[in-house]
């Protein structure tokens, strides 16, 4: 039987934006999430959602699942002894579906009890992708009725299962340790601060996001300086460090004075850096004008702040390894910037 | 020229930021920031008449080593505290642009350094 897990991602990070935002107006005293000034905001907790992965909270250990061929009494007998809701129908890591108690009362009912798993389990299944942001597992736990789901790798491979329960373990673990931060009593490493130096191995991939609010030019370049100081503690070298500052500074003043508003995205791994700024509009008709250096829309008030020279994009461009841009008016517009760590 | 040296040689006031070791690498006079973040050279001190906490943030950007606002323009509580967290003497001159720069290159010509 073939089988292609359903997979829900992407799409969904903008409700968070607007989350964020909606929170920023409503508090306008309140810093952005992961600075220095202001650490108390409530937006903490956004950040850490969005920091935290599936495979941060998923346990990939001890997992208990059947084969097709196993017999539904089988299951159910498994599910019985380890006080468990479902298994899920694995073989070689390849994930074939799902037995649920109510695939078993249904069993039960109809007398088919004794027949295979693979005749019975329920094959459309919704799973989670490792990588995808906690936030994202929280809103599935929400959006169905689901009590686990399956987690897969990018080669759809199953790693292991995610319960709600495993969700509230590590978030009120992680909670704790960034309300002891917030009251100075930990050294606060964060994400970023795990990367080892030199050619030591990255645990995970971090990230961080930035709400960045129109117009507000004198909370622009918090963000850039939050980033340069991550990379710095990370022992990043030097000139890497000021190229991805550079390009997230030109990025993060862009969206303050050129959109409606966005959000700055810093994600990291042991071999690349990328910042990605992202707003909601209103987008620019000609791309390849406007990264031209000395193309502005800027106004006299803008210029006197001492931006609107038009060299943002240019700039960000020229820092960059890899430089992608999309825009759609009014919509709005992404940038990426790409920057190996290693030569 | 350490941050002592700006200071006298520009008839100026350290404000923020806190004293340094540092030497001056490069001089950058400028407004504008996206033109600050062009250049790639260490240690700069930047000269400018921008006195807003954009200018320090820029400063911190490229690990500018000092900031001078010119012209004595009153520079803002928000900036001073930026400075201060970030590090970075903040220097108010009462001179032009212009003067500082002639002044720097005197004093740098005097060191040998230029």
């Amino acid at each position: 039987m073939e089988f292609r897990p359903k997979i829900l991602s992407g799409g969904e990070s903008r409700s968070d934006d607007q989350i964020m935002d909606a929170h920023r107006r409503q508090s306008p005293g309140a810093a952005m999430p992961g600075l220095p000034e202001g650490e108390d905001s409530p937006l903490v907790i956004m950040e850490l959602l969005q920091r935290l992965r599936v495979k941060d909270v998923m346990r990939d250990h001890d997992i208990i699942s059947v084969v097709r061929t196993d017999s539904m009494r089988f299951a159910q007998n498994l599910m019985k002894r380890n006080h468990i809701s479902g298994v899920p129908v694995l073989e070689d890591r390849r994930l074939f579906g799902v037995v649920s108690v109510n695939d078993i009362i249904t069993a039960l009912e109809g007398g088919w009890i004794g027949e295979p798993c693979q005749k019975h389990m329920a094959t459309s299944l919704v799973v989670l992708e490792e990588d995808m942001p906690l936030a994202f597992a929280i809103k599935f736990f929400q959006n169905y009725t689901f009590g686990r789901f399956p987690v897969l790798d990018k080669n759809r491979d199953f790693v292991g299962i995610v319960s709600q329960r495993d969700v509230m373990r590590v978030l009120m673990h992680e909670l704790t340790n960034e309300l002891a931060r917030l009251e100075g009593k930990v050294a606060a490493p964060t994400r970023a601060q795990s990367v080892e130096k030199g050619d030591g191995a990255l645990p995970y991939y971090s990230m961080r996001q930035f709400v960045v609010v129109h117009n507000d030019l004198s909370s622009a370049g918090k963000a850039a300086n939050e980033i340069k100081r991550m990379m710095k503690d990370a022992g990043i070298d030097n000139k890497i460090v000021r190229r991805v500052a550079v390009a997230a500074y030109e990025l993060e003043i862009n969206i303050c004075i050129h959109s409606v508003g966005g959000t700055i995205t810093f994600i990291i791994d042991k071999d690349e850096a990328s910042v990605i700024a992202k707003d909601r509009g209103p987008g620019i008709a000609d791309v390849e004008w406007a990264c031209q250096d000395g193309t502005s829309t800027a106004n006299d008030w803008i210029r006197s702040m001492g931006f609107g020279a038009g060299m943002g994009l240019a700039n960000s461009r020229r820092v960059a390894d890899k430089f992608d841009i999309t825009s759609k008016v009014p919509s709005g517009t992404t940038v990426m910037c790409t920057f190996k760590l290693k030569p | 020229m350490n941050i002592a040296d700006i200071v006298k040689t520009l008839d100026g006031t350290l404000v923020a930021g806190g004293e340094s070791d540092r030497q001056v690498g490069a001089v950058v006079a400028n407004d504008l920031m996206s033109d600050v973040l062009l250049n790639d050279a260490e240690d700069i001190l930047l000269l400018t008449s921008l006195a807003s906490d954009q200018a320090i943030r820029t400063a911190n950007i490229v690990g500018a080593m000092a900031v001078v606002v010119h012209n004595a323009k009153p520079l803002p509580q928000t900036m001073c505290q930026v400075a201060d967290t970030l590090g970075i003497p903040l220097v108010s001159s009462p001179l032009s642009k212009y003067e500082s720069c002639v002044r720097i290159h005197a004093f740098l010509e005097g060191e040998g350094k230029r």
